[in-house]
């Protein structure tokens, strides 16, 4: 492998930005963002001249050190895994995330706390690296809880809003019970296989594919429980559309391109582990998630909440490709939307910030005329959301149905389809209300296209979400999923593969995209309030509300817990601490107060004492 | 006569210094004399280079005045010791001098030379006389040292129960010293240690034996010979204290560790058990009784009890391991006692107080001192990375080891006793860290300022502490070098 040291760079890079920046340059907004800038920049062109020298596919394929060694059979190491699935997210991570850091800059720039803000940014940088690079579950482990940090430290970013402080709050909390599954299948993976390697792992379940044993499921379906906190799938979807309290980039970073897809990246990371059980549980519960939010997304006004719950409804895609053995289609997905999502959050930052901070839809409307760039930017993004060939969502997205039309998986297959026409109409809904119709308020009147610093990662992220089905990505994970069969070549073969090889999918793809169109065209092309209420009833305010899983919640677990916390608090602050250490303590001081007495100050009393005590010594040895 | 000199220059140097000061009592004026304490540091200094550069009396190995002086491993480690802690006194001692009555400084400088002679011949006594003789000579030093201050009742009541303490502890110790040579004819550790493997069975014999170890008790302030060491601590001023906490107790540990494991290991090797309960008591009595103390410098004195104890705790291992971690724990105890008691005589000099809430709102008035009082009592509790952290893990390693050869359960008994001391002592040490940082009662914020003297010790003390705990290689195989003095007591 050429170019060993070029990984460690990538990876420590951020960290020092983010040492550098908290110790030094706090005081100072502008160097302190060009220090975090350029760190993710050169880990970006790093990254790419590693690849140019070693392939996506190295030959050897992990650098590491020996880091703990606790005797016997517990031995980590801090290694980095380089293989094509990780150099991709690689790129992705230090690519889609440049042009956040370089957007950001504009974005913040009135903010008082910029340089806090961008010394946050590096922390995160450097843990979902972390993620990617790690070539063991401990490491792995310890990145993902480092990314949960800084993903609360950005939520809560304007901590002076409660609201933002709680919605930290509850994404840090609602994570942890993920990961706690997510340890306990990590120690249950140790326990039956002795290693946390895991190319040691991959090796050891191929060779004996019943090694896991009774427990096989159980264990794969545990490690799913960080997936489930992490890529936010029901029941614990509720903390990310909460999320988007933290400042838009943050949003078009973490809480879309990067983070939330560390739970798919780590599920792809670890197929080997999952029984064709633990796969379907898997799958229902991505192909649920994604239908229950793009349900939520249709009846949502605030803009980063609709484009929130479009996330949550394409993770759950995702994750339901990998549920169908698909690891390619979901890797696919999660890199094309990667571009196009974190395009939609950024051009809906240009937006929020040309409205002067207004995230309701229906304060906007006619914005195509004041914001050009950011119009187009943002159709680019819907259309390419939507699936519309032959832009990158499209052929991802029918990756993934065409997984589960070939696994024969209809009921799947048919959400699937039915999702894509939800995810036209809720995308385009938003689109019509912003960017046509009538100014609904003042603001939008007076609104303005953004700076170039903005723009600019647009147009980038524009052109990406454009081809990104075209440029081969999907053959380059293929590297680490092989699959039987040949592969089309050539560019024109790429525009027309998806028809060739599963035509029932790709065809009823676009027919659900035009639907989905046409529907949002006839409602809301030209509204000024939602018309959807009237014709819904019950179920749009259902959706409205978020189907009320919040109040669920809120109703039983939080309540419950609220319970057993303070009957614990009783228990520790009457038994532990008044019983137990209260009479621990007690006596000891007792003992002392007593003792103190024999310090009488009296000098005859103490001589006494002194011959008392020679007296005890000299029985003790010679009175035998 | 003259190869001799070249085995004790170092003490006669030293004695000359003190004349040195006291002559120079009678032509400096009054308000300079503080300044004479810098002529013996610079001195002092001067010896310590040559200790440490392996020039000096001290390096050279061997024995005169009819083998009752040695020179080796283990007095070259003490030496330095004492010289050490010596200079970091009088440091302490010169910004304490106007709470001396006007003028009488350079005497006290000179008492704490002469106690430094004594402490610089225990740490090379030999023989039994050479043994009392020094002793004496730093009692006697300190008997006039803790009643300095003539005009405090305190200090007066402090110097008595120290005089008359101290010589009934005397008398024991001669006594003990008559019935040895009665029954063997030996003063002589080399000599001794030949014969006394005959007279494991004679009880006058141990008789002897231990009343010499209930006057080094006396001096380290083991239990049940620790009655004195509060009210003491206490009354004395707070450089005497100082000195009395870190080179007295030291020299009775020097003199313990010869007598039994050079003078009579054979029959040391039976008294492991008495060891391990004397050590196990005085630890938890000093612990205990420092709980409610409000007075710093008694709750400091309850604090060196406990100290002891743990310090016993290693020589009642019986190994080589307990005899290096005792010393290394007493270099580690050396720049942490003076820390806070720098910050004592600093703080409470001007107060009418000595009780802990003088120290309310230091981290405003000087965060250099709160830092030094902080790290000092975090290292006297022995939390890493500090020295004490380090000395404690080796002395409780030393006890383990014993344990594992001898199958002696005492042994676990008395590390969890150890254990327990130390988590009492972190609410006392801690009550101290809290008053300095959050209590609300600080009436006076006016900042102290310090000398640049006083900063350099501050500073020196701190250093120490951390050099100590985080790299102990240096000072350990200084002390494993020293404790190889010793045979091996337990096969």
């Amino acid at each position: 492998m050429k170019y060993e040291i070029l990984p460690w760079l990538i990876l420590f890079l951020p960290l020092l930005s983010a040492a550098v920046i908290t110790l030094f340059t706090l005081r100072c907004k502008t160097t302190s963002s060009l220090i975090s800038i350029g760190a993710i920049v050169a880990g970006f062109v790093m990254t790419v001249v590693f690849i140019n020298a070693n392939g996506f596919h190295p030959a050897v394929s992990e650098t590491m050190t020996n880091w703990l060694n606790f005797g016997g059979p517990l031995q980590i190491d801090f290694g980095l895994k380089l293989d094509a699935l990780s150099l991709m997210m690689l790129l992705i991570v230090t690519g889609v995330g440049g042009a956040i850091h370089i957007y950001s800059y504009g974005y913040m720039d009135e903010d008082p706390s910029k340089a806090r803000f961008f010394a946050f940014l590096s922390l995160f940088t450097f843990s979902m690296l972390g993620i990617v690079l790690a070539n063991n579950f401990v490491m792995m482990f310890i990145f993902w809880e480092l990314v949960g940090v800084s993903s609360y430290l950005l939520i809560g970013f304007w901590y002076e809003k409660p609201s933002a402080g709680d919605a930290a709050k509850k994404a840090f909390i609602t994570n942890r019970l993920g990961d706690f599954g997510f340890l306990a299948g990590i120690l249950m993976v140790w326990g039956l296989l002795g290693s946390l390697n895991f190319g040691v792992l991959k090796g050891a379940m191929e060779t004996n594919p019943a090694a896991l044993g009774c427990c096989a499921t159980i264990a794969g379906l545990l490690v799913f429980c960080g997936a489930v906190g992490k890529s936010a799938q029901f029941p614990l979807h509720v903390w990310l559309p909460d999320a988007m309290e933290g400042p838009t980039p943050v949003s078009a970073l973490i809480h879309a391109a990067t983070m939330v897809a560390a739970g798919v990246y780590m599920l792809c990371r670890t197929l080997f582990l999952y029984t064709p059980d633990a796969l379907h549980v898997i799958a229902y519960i991505g192909g649920f998630t994604a239908l229950l939010a793009a349900l939520i997304a249709v009846q949502q006004n605030d803009i980063k909440r609709i484009i929130a719950y479009s996330t949550l409804s394409q993770l759950g895609y995702m994750v339901m490709a990998v549920g169908l053995a698909g690891p390619t289609p979901a890797m696919f997905h999660l890199t094309t939307h990667a571009f196009f999502k974190a395009l939609l959050f950024l051009s809906a930052g240009s937006v929020i910030l040309g409205m002067h901070h207004e995230q309701d839809i229906w304060q906007m409307g006619n914005l195509r005329k004041k914001m050009p760039i950011t119009f187009v930017t943002f159709l680019i993004g819907a259309l390419a959301l939507s699936g519309l060939w032959p832009l990158s969502g499209f052929f991802s997205k029918d990756s993934i149905l065409g997984q589960a039309y070939g696994q024969h998986n209809y009921l799947l297959f048919i959400i699937g389809v039915f999702i894509a026409g939800l995810t036209t109409f809720y995308t385009f809904r938003l689109f019509f209300v912003v960017f046509f119709g009538q100014e609904k308020s003042k603001a939008a009147s007076h609104a303005h296209e953004s700076s170039l610093v903005i723009t600019l990662p647009l147009i980038v992220l524009a052109v990406f979400s454009a081809i990104g089905g075209l440029i081969g990505i999907e053959g380059i994970y293929h590297y680490n999923f092989p699959i039987e069969g040949e592969q089309s070549a050539g560019f024109i073969a790429a525009l027309f593969e998806p028809f060739k090889a599963s035509p029932v999918a790709a065809l009823l793809g676009l027919l659900a995209f035009a639907i989905g169109l046409v529907a949002a065209w006839a409602l809301y092309a030209k509204a000024a309030t939602d018309p959807l209420p009237a014709k819904l009833g019950g179920m749009a305010t259902a959706m409205k509300n978020k189907f009320y899983f919040d109040e669920l919640y809120e109703a039983t677990f939080i309540r419950a817990h609220d319970g057993i916390a303070a009957v614990v608090n009783w228990i520790d602050q009457w038994i532990l601490e008044g019983c137990g250490i209260g009479l621990v303590r007690g006596g000891t001081n007792l003992s002392g107060r007593m003792l103190r007495h024999l310090q009488t100050g009296n000098l005859q009393t103490y001589a006494f004492l002194f011959v008392l005590g020679v007296s005890l010594v000299l029985y003790f040895v010679l009175r035998k | 006569m003259n190869s001799s000199l070249n085995f004790i220059g170092m003490e006669v140097s030293v004695i000359g210094l003190g004349l040195v000061l006291m002559l120079a009592d009678l032509f400096v004026p009054a308000e300079r004399r503080r300044f004479i304490g810098y002529l013996g540091i610079g001195v002092l200094g001067l010896l310590l280079l040559f200790s440490l550069g392996g020039d000096g009396s001290c390096s050279t190995f061997g024995s005169v005045f009819n083998g009752s002086f040695v020179n080796d491993p283990l007095s070259l480690f003490f030496k330095r010791f004492f010289l050490v802690a010596a200079i970091l006194v009088l440091f302490i001692a010169a910004e304490f001098s106007d709470r001396l009555s006007e003028g009488s400084i350079a005497e006290y400088y000179s008492l704490i030379v002469f106690a430094l002679a004594g402490m610089l011949f225990a740490a090379s006594a030999n023989d039994f006389v050479m043994l009392f003789v020094s002793v004496e000579l730093i009692t006697i030093t300190f008997y006039v040292l803790v009643s300095y201050q003539r005009s405090k009742i305190a200090a007066l009541e402090a110097g008595v129960k120290y005089l008359i303490l101290g010589a009934l502890s005397s008398a024991f110790m001669v006594f003990g010293i008559a019935l040895i040579w009665g029954t063997t004819g030996k003063l002589n550790f080399t000599e001794l240690a030949a014969v006394a493997g005959q007279y494991g069975d004679s009880k006058i014999f141990l008789l002897g034996v231990l009343l010499v170890l209930v006057g080094l008790g006396f001096k380290i302030a083991a239990f049940p010979f620790q009655i004195w060491a509060p009210d003491v601590y206490q009354g004395a001023p707070t450089p005497t204290t100082a000195f009395l906490a870190v080179g007295s107790k030291a020299a009775g540990f020097v003199l313990l560790l010869r007598v039994l494991f050079s003078a009579v290991p054979s029959v040391t090797a039976q008294w492991g058990n008495l060891l391990i309960v004397i050590s196990g008591i005085t630890i938890l009595y000093g612990n205990l009784c420092a709980l409610p103390q409000r007075n710093l410098k008694r709750l400091l004195g309850y604090s060196s009890i406990s100290h002891a104890g743990y310090l016993l705790l290693g020589v009642a291992a019986l190994n080589a391991s307990g005899q290096a971690a005792i010393l290394y724990y007493l270099a580690g105890y050396l720049f942490t006692v003076l820390a806070g008691f720098l910050v004592i005589a600093l703080v409470l000099r001007h107060l009418d107080t000595e009780d802990i809430s003088g120290l309310a709102g230091l981290n405003q008035r000087s965060p250099l001192l709160a830092a030094t009082m902080t790290i000092s009592m975090v290292s006297l509790a022995g939390i890493p990375p500090l020295a004490g952290f380090f000395g404690k893990f080796l002395l409780i390693k030393s006890a383990v080891e014993a344990a594992q050869l001898t199958c002696n359960h005492g042994y676990y008994c008395l590390i969890f006793t150890a254990l327990a001391g130390v988590v009492i002592s972190l609410y006392y040490y801690f009550g101290v860290i809290k008053v300095m940082y959050w209590s609300k009662e600080a009436k006076d914020l006016t900042i102290i300022e310090l000398s640049a003297p006083a900063k350099v010790t501050a500073w020196v003390c701190i250093l120490g502490i951390f050099w100590l705990g985080l790299f102990p290689n240096t000072v350990l195989n200084m002390a494993n070098a020293a404790a190889a003095v010793f045979a091996v007591v337990v096969k």
